[in-house]
């Protein structure tokens, strides 16, 4: 059988050389506009681009943020399998489009390298979907999985990028005991969780995860790039600011929060929140008043509408450009653990990717931090508004054009960008 | 006597508003009467009084329907105007003024009626609903999209505008948001299924399993009777049927399923109407039902459950319904089922009852039995007599198994049924140009006969006599070594169409068999190699997308 299926390849790689349009070529464009078939693959076979060493360019706000690779027969039978349209062109369409981009608010921003990516997620996975996981494996993207351990004993500074998803750093289990105390699920992540506080010399859950999130404080401090979503944005902030402050209730390290926490909260070791309010009830499944939407308090809950992305400066704002590339700038909004930052609690430097027009929240932010940078995303699943623990996980290929699950992987691409002075 | 002065005053005090009721009643069914009768001019007065009778609303919709007949909206206006200065907020008049100022073209003017109304009623949905549904209806999604976020800013959320924000996401394309805004404005409205329906049926091919997926994971009874009707829609009848065959009588599941079985049949969707018929006929059990459910198994050549519905109903009717109802269905299932014996033998039974007509259908129908069971002799012998016409259905099947495949075209080109067998028919006649062939026709006999092996062999040997046709005789047998479980065999004819017919349309759907049956073994890189090669091979072929997604879930280890 071994020879039939060296056949095979040999066969299907001379039918993808030989089905190629023009030979002529020598690049192909991936259109991100309308006509690209599957938007989220097209990431992947960018990223498959760099890490088989080749340079790509991004061009930012042309044509839904095309992306321009190297007319490669490995490529071209890439994008034929997963189905991502690409447009074989010349030097001469190269140019033209420069010429175009040049003249419009769109710039040209080169990728480099496919970027070391890391994601923050615990081995057995819980009941709920992890919107990240599931964008890069779909889309064909390597990470790494690390957990607790990795954080505290290896060397992170090794990856280019991060991500947390729906971790809650207060170390209180996303207060689901409130309705999972008894669940097989919650009892054994609770325990998992525990063990690793011990392994590492903690006493409680909550003092490892503030241990993790100092970390992750440094590791973008020194100049990692960082990206959060759901309940992770909310309470890394609070863990990261509550340094020396108890705000974990007392199912979780046997004594209850401290009264005066909300004072003694250092938010100058905070990446993009400030003065926010400690939820001090124990019995509320609420961290804080940095979540505009509340989801899981009935009677402080908001209804979701829809965000707007703001369309900047290619030229003068290639960062920010990069991380609202989409084919739509308005999008549903998607519930999450922590659905959206309240306006009243940013930091006067974050910078505001996505709004709801006329809601106190905003939906989508990004700031720099030392030498590095945090991207926050609001909400658990794009393509899940109400996404209910239990539920099946979102299958992407019913999604292929996702603009929601865009944003995530505009964030994978940018620590890919060659590094470029911003002007504002 | 109280008690009766009160009530007395009860009377004085409701006289003169009944009066002026009936007497409003009566003005506005003038005015229709005289619409109705097209009278516009008697009509245009009739309506201005039902105005004049405190009836402002009821009469500027019946001016507007008018004069938009009569192509003179702008005759709406000044009545209109006058109106709105004594009852500004009155949501019907100023839903009238935007419809009658955009009728007219002038965007600016209903842009500013809109902002006006806004500005009176700030908290309230209205002023956004009227005007988003209208820029909705003539298509202008973009704009209908600023004034929902208008809403949203102003009012601080969308709730009461879910029903439009569904609409938008249609317009705009985004099913799977769609089908989630829907589903949740049916959790506050029920009667809006039909308007879901209506809206999300439009959903393109590539976007309908997001809009499953959604729909799906709702439990609420609204959702599975939308998605019944959507399926059914896209012709997907049975996963129709599976999405309410869950409903209880709670959620009027016997009517749900008795309107859902009329739709399937009308549209031909057989076993999805039978499904909803004999769950009907399990909630409450009636013969007509059953034998409705029994007849839709028979046409949807499911004829064995037809059996077993036909004995329920049974035992409820009268002999001589039996004979004219019961007998005809069950001579079909039997026949179709190749059990010709037993159908002759029900014959025999009531042949004293019998007029000659009903006898020579019968007999036409135990030949097809006989056909079917491979008996060619005795189906010549239950015909005989008969018209011997060459555009009979039977006589072609009986052709087509002496390998005359001149004549059995003829007979098979307008087939009564398109069953499996009948289709397979067909694409061999109509890929071969050969009037004959032994090897074929005995091909088609053995897989009558139920003898696949030798159905396997004739084929094969079919595609040596019928170049023209040769891989589908390949494909045919390679799918009946498949369904014996003989992968090698099936492999190597696969392997033969590749090689041999590598631009036939069977070769795609050889790699497509090839790779699944290689990952039903656990070899799943070769079944990423059989699905590559056809994605890349092949790529204009309508297999692609489902390689694609096999190719997936082959490469993650994933069950499909």
């Amino acid at each position: 059988m071994k020879s039939v299926s060296f056949l095979i390849r040999a066969a299907a790689l001379l039918a993808a050389l030989s089905s190629a349009p023009p030979l002529a070529a020598q690049h192909l464009l991936v259109p991100m506009d309308d006509s690209q078939q599957n938007h989220l693959k097209a990431y992947g076979l960018t990223f498959f681009a760099l890490k088989a060493g080749d340079k790509a360019e991004w061009f930012l706000n042309y044509r839904g943020g095309s992306f321009l690779l190297p007319d490669d027969p490995a490529l071209r039978r890439k994008a034929a399998l997963d189905g991502v349209t690409v447009l074989p062109i010349d030097d001469g369409a190269v140019a033209a489009a420069r010429k175009e981009i040049a003249a419009g608010n769109m710039d040209a921003i080169t990728l480099e390298k496919a970027p070391h990516i890391a994601i923050y997620a615990p081995a057995k996975s819980p009941p709920w979907d992890d919107a990240v996981t599931l964008a890069l494996k779909y889309a064909g993207i390597e990470y790494t999985q690390i957990w607790d351990d990795e954080i505290l004993k290896t060397d992170i500074s090794k990856f280019d990028w991060i991500h947390l998803h729906h971790e809650d750093f207060t170390g209180q289990e996303n207060k689901l005991h409130l309705g999972f105390r008894d669940a097989p699920w919650f009892i054994e992540q609770r325990d998992n969780d525990l063990a690793a506080a011990q392994r590492n010399g903690f006493s409680n859950i909550p003092a490892l995860k503030k241990a993790v999130a100092g970390r992750l404080h440094d590791f973008v401090d020194k100049g990692g790039f960082l990206f959060a979503m759901c309940g992770a944005t909310e309470t890394l902030e609070l863990a990261m600011a509550a340094l020396n402050v108890d705000i974990a209730g007392p199912f979780f390290d046997g004594t209850p929060m401290d009264p005066d926490a909300d004072s003694k909260m250092d938010w100058t070791r905070a990446f993009a929140f400030q003065n926010a309010h400690l939820e001090m009830s124990p019995g509320v499944n609420a961290m804080s008043d940095i979540d505009g939407h509340q989801v899981n308090v009935p009677t402080r809950r908001q209804p979701l509408g829809q965000f707007t992305l703001f369309n900047f400066s290619a030229k003068f704002d290639p960062v920010a450009s990069m991380l609202v590339q989409n084919h739509r700038q308005v999008i549903p909004d998607f519930y999450g653990v922590t659905t959206s930052f309240n306006k009243a609690v940013l930091k006067p430097g974050d910078v505001v990717l996505a709004t709801e027009d006329g809601a106190p929240w905003v939906k989508y932010l990004h700031g720099d931090y030392g030498k590095g940078s945090w991207t926050y995303l609001g909400g658990h699943d794009p393509e899940d508004p109400q996404h209910n623990i239990g539920a099946l996980p979102t299958d992407l290929s019913l999604h292929p054009n996702s603009p929601g699950y865009r944003l995530i992987l505009n964030n994978v691409l940018f620590p890919a960008a060659k590094k470029k002075p911003l002007k504002t | 006597m109280k008690s009766g002065a009160l009530a007395l005053l009860i009377v004085f005090a409701l006289r003169p508003s009944a009066a002026a009721a009936q007497a409003q009643s009566v003005a506005v069914n003038r005015a229709f009467d005289f619409e109705q009768a097209g009278r516009m001019r008697e009509a245009i007065g009739a309506w201005r009084q039902v105005i004049a009778s405190g009836q402002a609303a009821q009469g500027m919709l019946g001016l507007e329907r008018i004069f938009a007949a009569l192509a003179q909206d702008d005759s709406v206006l000044p009545p209109l105007d006058s109106l709105l200065t004594q009852t500004p907020t009155d949501k019907v008049l100023r839903g009238v003024q935007l419809r009658v100022l955009r009728s007219l073209g002038r965007e600016q003017d209903a842009h500013k009626a809109f902002d006006e109304w806004v500005k009176l009623v700030p908290h309230d949905a209205a002023p956004y609903r009227e005007y988003a549904g209208e820029l909705l209806a003539d298509g202008r999604a973009s704009a209908a999209d600023t004034i929902l976020q208008q809403a949203s800013a102003q009012l601080g959320s969308t709730k009461a505008l879910t029903i439009e924000i569904a609409q938008l996401r249609a317009a705009l394309g985004l099913w799977a948001a769609a089908a989630a805004a829907w589903r949740d404005a049916m959790l506050a409205e029920e009667y809006l299924e039909q308007t879901v329906v209506y809206s999300l049926q439009a959903a393109p091919i590539a976007q309908r399993d997001s809009v499953r997926a959604v729909l799906r994971a709702s439990t609420t009874a609204s959702s599975k009777r939308v998605l019944g009707s959507l399926e059914l829609q896209w012709g997907a009848a049975r996963d129709g049927w599976r999405a309410i065959a869950t409903l209880t009588a709670a959620d009027s599941a016997f009517n749900t399923w008795n309107d859902f079985a009329q739709d399937a049949e009308r549209q031909g969707a057989w076993l999805a109407a039978r499904d909803a018929y004999a769950a009907m006929n399990k909630m409450r059990p009636s013969a007509a039902t059953a034998l409705r459910a029994a007849q839709m198994s028979i046409s949807g050549g499911e004829p064995a459950s037809a059996l077993d519905l036909i004995a329920s109903a049974r035992a409820e009717l009268q002999p001589v319904a039996i004979r004219t109802t019961v007998l005809p269905l069950q001579i079909r299932a039997l026949t179709q089922l190749g059990r010709a014996a037993e159908a002759e033998a029900l014959v025999a039974h009531d042949s004293a009852s019998l007029d000659a007509g009903t006898k020579r259908a019968y007999a036409r129908m135990i030949a097809w039995g006989w056909i079917r069971s491979g008996q060619v002799e005795k189906a010549r012998a239950a015909i005989a007599g008969g018209s011997g016409d060459d555009e009979d259905e039977v006589t072609a099947w009986i052709a087509l198994y002496d390998g005359d495949l001149a004549k059995a075209r003829g007979g098979l080109r307008r087939p009564t049924e398109a069953t499996a067998e009948v289709l397979t028919a067909m694409a061999l006649l109509s890929r071969t140009k050969a009037d004959s062939s032994r090897s074929a026709g005995a091909a088609f006999l053995a897989l009558a006969r139920a003898d696949s092996a030798q159905a396997v062999v004739r084929f094969e040997r079919a595609a040596d006599e019928l170049p023209d046709a040769a891989p589908l005789l390949l494909a045919l047998a390679a799918r009946v070594q498949s369904a014996r479980h003989q992968d090698g065999p099936a492999i190597a004819l696969w392997q033969r169409i590749l090689t041999q017919y590598a631009n036939a349309p069977e070769a795609a759907e050889s790699d497509l068999e090839w790779a699944r049956t290689l990952r039903r073994k656990g070899d799943m890189n070769g079944a990423v190699d059989h699905l590559e090669h056809l994605i890349l091979t092949y790529p204009q072929s309508a297999l692609v997308p489902q390689a694609r997604r096999e190719l997936e879930a082959a490469r993650t280890g994933n069950a499909q």
